[in-house]
């Protein structure tokens, strides 16, 4: 069934039918397909920053300055031109950076010795508010002290910044200090709705944080050491009936930032309790094994198999990475010290475990091994819920994944048949969850439904790939899947040294047909190509 | 698995840690490590009711004990963990301690001092080379239904529970509800 798939029958097409019910969306996104990003300005004249991301709502153009010191937000604009009937090429003048789009302000972030995080960037949708981080600089062999755990480096100073990303006015700030927060690719931060979740390698705590309306940033709750917010408070006013003496080793707060009390036991052995999350977690496994096995021989047998040989190990573990799945439930991978901190590289040859807990009833709901079958199936079958969107974002919606999209969910299980042996497949496969936060882009362009395209070229996963002299190309899904667009990143003959390693960066406008392209080669001023429907 | 260090910790009397490695080959078993081994099966024969024990790893000096918060007791739903330990010498009295206990989880008790350190009058004065690790367990969880106010190790928490029943059952309650579940 050949259709014509010109915009003009399409337009009369949506006239005269009602799209099935439950898919007009998915019916006014195949103009897409008639609207793509075609047109390249090459090697475009534009000011010399690192651009990072438009945000979600495509009102703006989040950008650094080379030296990391200053924040420039532009307002993405349509083009708009005119030209004499013969000469239908594009007027010079507006093949500049700025007739896209609008510098709407500068403002320093960094101050004295912090840079900042240019792969750290958070959109608040609901209030355009911008989550930006500085940092001073990483020290490796920081000594473990005050109850920070052994081979996580340190950084000495880490602030996130709130801005009003109209106008750029700094709201609030949070400073970490002596902490370690994985900030690349925003992994160590995850945001929901208005609620923050922090990740604290070195202090082994999840830090709350909920974002209000008015632009403050405010501790909820902080999970590690303890599970309730008031936990502590309540321990320190029940021990002071205690030996009083203790007091000041169970408990060692200074500022806002540092708790005190996990994998103390190497410092102090006075204090070895279990911290709140580990309590739990143990917990929850002992009980598990426990009612799994009801003759009371083999659940000895089973106890000391499973539990008690591996209690060490247990205690050992350290959050890596959270995301929210709603709410109140956190997705929390647990995993070795020595997992480094290059996670998605190497994390498949370590063991590592996912638990499910509920941060209001302060209990662990789930807990899989990384090689866990049913958790593969779940991440299979309900890909999208891991993907927790903020509601107010609908076109969220519409991010190809493999349990929303026939073609990625083929691509999946042909890799899936593919693979030696399956455990592998499914440890390769977990090393994506926890999923970082805002880092697929939502352009209809990536959507798998409409187009085809090399993932290993490009993707909506906001990363830096290899970059070669050849256009990427978009083809129609539909029949007769002809090829719609090119995408082709660096100068347009091409690099004069082919061999010079070279990486790609893309922003997709999140609904315009509007994409930037910045090709990177070491030593050399990066070129950045605008691709717009001509 | 840091045998060395839970040792060194369990043998604070200056015993020697050449015990801890020979029990792997059952040819060499020191005469602790094969009471410990005896005492194992012996346990996992008859295993007390709400409590169970293993060595941690493959360090036969360093257990784990669990101990699920008996019913009607404040306890009650927590799921305790205790540090068993050693000494090298096992089962004859040392200059310090007999074994050492420690509790893991946070508890609310007149018996157990705020670091954890549980004291029960089997383990010091009254020991005797006639009991072993299940009797142990069962005299540990006797402490959560019959806590021993005459012989506290934190005499607020002792005169607590003997001035006033009911806030004492609601602490520890609370205690439990926080920190052991």
């Amino acid at each position: 069934m050949l259709r014509n798939n010109n915009v003009v029958a399409r337009i009369f097409q949506r006239q005269i039918q009602t799209p099935p019910p439950g898919t007009s969306v998915h019916c006014a996104r195949r103009f897409y397909e008639n609207l793509v990003p075609s047109f390249t300005i090459y090697d475009v004249e534009c000011p010399d920053h690192s651009f990072r991301k438009f945000t979600d709502d495509g009102q703006y153009l989040i950008s650094f300055s080379r030296n990391h010191q200053d924040l420039i937000v532009y307002r993405p604009t349509w083009l708009s031109y005119s030209y004499k009937q013969e000469d239908c090429h594009l007027p010079s003048r507006a093949k500049r950076f700025d007739s896209f789009f609008t510098q709407l302000y500068c403002v320093p972030l960094a101050s004295s010795n912090e840079v900042i995080c240019k792969d750290f960037f958070l959109y608040v949708i609901t209030n355009q508010f911008g989550l930006f981080a500085t940092s001073t600089a990483q020290i490796h062999d920081a000594p473990a002290i005050g109850g920070a755990i052994q081979g996580v480096p340190s950084i000495e100073r880490i602030t996130f910044h709130l801005l009003r990303l109209e106008d750029g006015v700094i709201l609030d700030e949070k400073v970490f200090h002596n902490d370690f927060i994985n900030l690349a690719h925003n992994m160590g931060v995850f945001l929901y709705d208005d609620l923050l979740a922090v990740v604290s390698l070195r202090y082994q705590t999840i830090y709350i944080i909920q974002i209000r309306e008015s632009g403050n940033l405010v501790d909820v709750r902080a999970i590690g050491a303890f599970c309730r917010e008031d936990d502590e408070l309540f321990l320190n006013s029940n021990s002071q009936c205690m030996a009083v003496a203790d007091k000041s080793k169970l408990h060692q707060s200074s500022g806002n930032h540092v708790d005190n009390g996990v994998h103390s036991n190497q410092l102090n052995s006075d204090n070895s309790f279990l911290s709140g999350i580990k309590q739990r977690l143990l917990s929850f496994i002992f009980q598990g094994i426990w009612s799994e096995e009801t003759d009371k021989f083999q659940r000895v047998q089973c106890l000391k198999k499973k539990f008690y040989f591996h209690f060490q190990d247990y205690v050992d573990l350290i959050i890596w990475k959270v995301q929210f799945l709603d709410r109140h439930h956190l997705l929390i991978k647990f995993g070795s010290v020595d997992g480094g901190l290059q996670v998605s590289r190497s994390a498949d040859h370590h063991a590592s475990f996912f638990a499910v807990y509920n941060m209001e009833t302060t209990e662990i709901v789930a807990f899989y091994q990384n090689s866990a079958d049913e958790l593969y199936l779940l991440f299979e079958q309900f890909c999208d819920h891991f993907y927790a969107m903020s509601r107010n974002s609908s076109y969220m919606n519409f991010i190809s994944s493999h349990s929303n999209n026939i073609h990625a969910l083929e691509q999946l299980r042909s890799i899936k048949y593919k693979a030696s042996s399956l455990s592998q497949f499914v440890k390769k496969m977990m090393t994506s969850l926890p999923f970082s936060c805002q880092s697929l882009s939502p352009s209809p362009y990536f959507d798998q439904s409409l187009f085809r395209y090399d993932e290993k070229l490009i993707s909506a996963t906001d990363r830096h790939r290899p970059s070669t002299d050849h256009p990427i190309k978009f083809i129609s899904r539909r029949q007769p899947h002809t090829l719609k667009f090119k995408i082709k990143p660096g100068p347009e003959a091409g690099s004069l040294d082919g061999r010079t390693k070279k990486v790609s960066s893309f922003l997709f406008h999140p609904f315009l047909p509007l994409a930037l392209s910045i090709q990177q080669t070491l030593f050399l001023q990066p070129s950045v190509n605008i691709h717009f429907r001509g | 698995m840091n045998s060395q260090g839970g040792i060194s910790k369990a043998g604070g009397g200056g015993s020697s840690a050449t015990a801890t490695s020979s029990w792997v080959s059952p040819t060499s078993v020191s005469t602790s490590g094969k009471r410990i081994q005896r005492e194992m099966t012996e346990l996992n024969m008859d295993p007390p009711p709400d409590c169970s024990a293993g060595p941690k790893g493959d360090n036969l000096y360093h257990w784990i004990s669990t101990v699920i918060g008996p019913p009607g007791t404040p306890y009650q739903g927590g799921i305790f963990f205790l540090d068993l330990m050693f000494p090298s010498d096992y089962p004859f009295k040392p200059p310090t301690f007999i074994l050492q206990v420690v509790f893991k989880t946070r508890i609310y008790h007149c018996n157990v001092d705020s670091a954890g350190n549980l004291s029960l009058d089997i383990l010091k004065d009254s020991w005797s080379p006639a009991l072993t690790i299940t009797k142990v367990l069962l005299a540990i969880r006797s402490i959560f239904t019959h806590p021993d106010p005459y012989n506290p190790l934190v005499p607020s928490i002792a005169h607590l529970y003997l001035a006033d029943r009911a806030k004492h059952d609601e602490l520890a309650a609370e205690w439990t509800l926080r920190f052991a579940k």
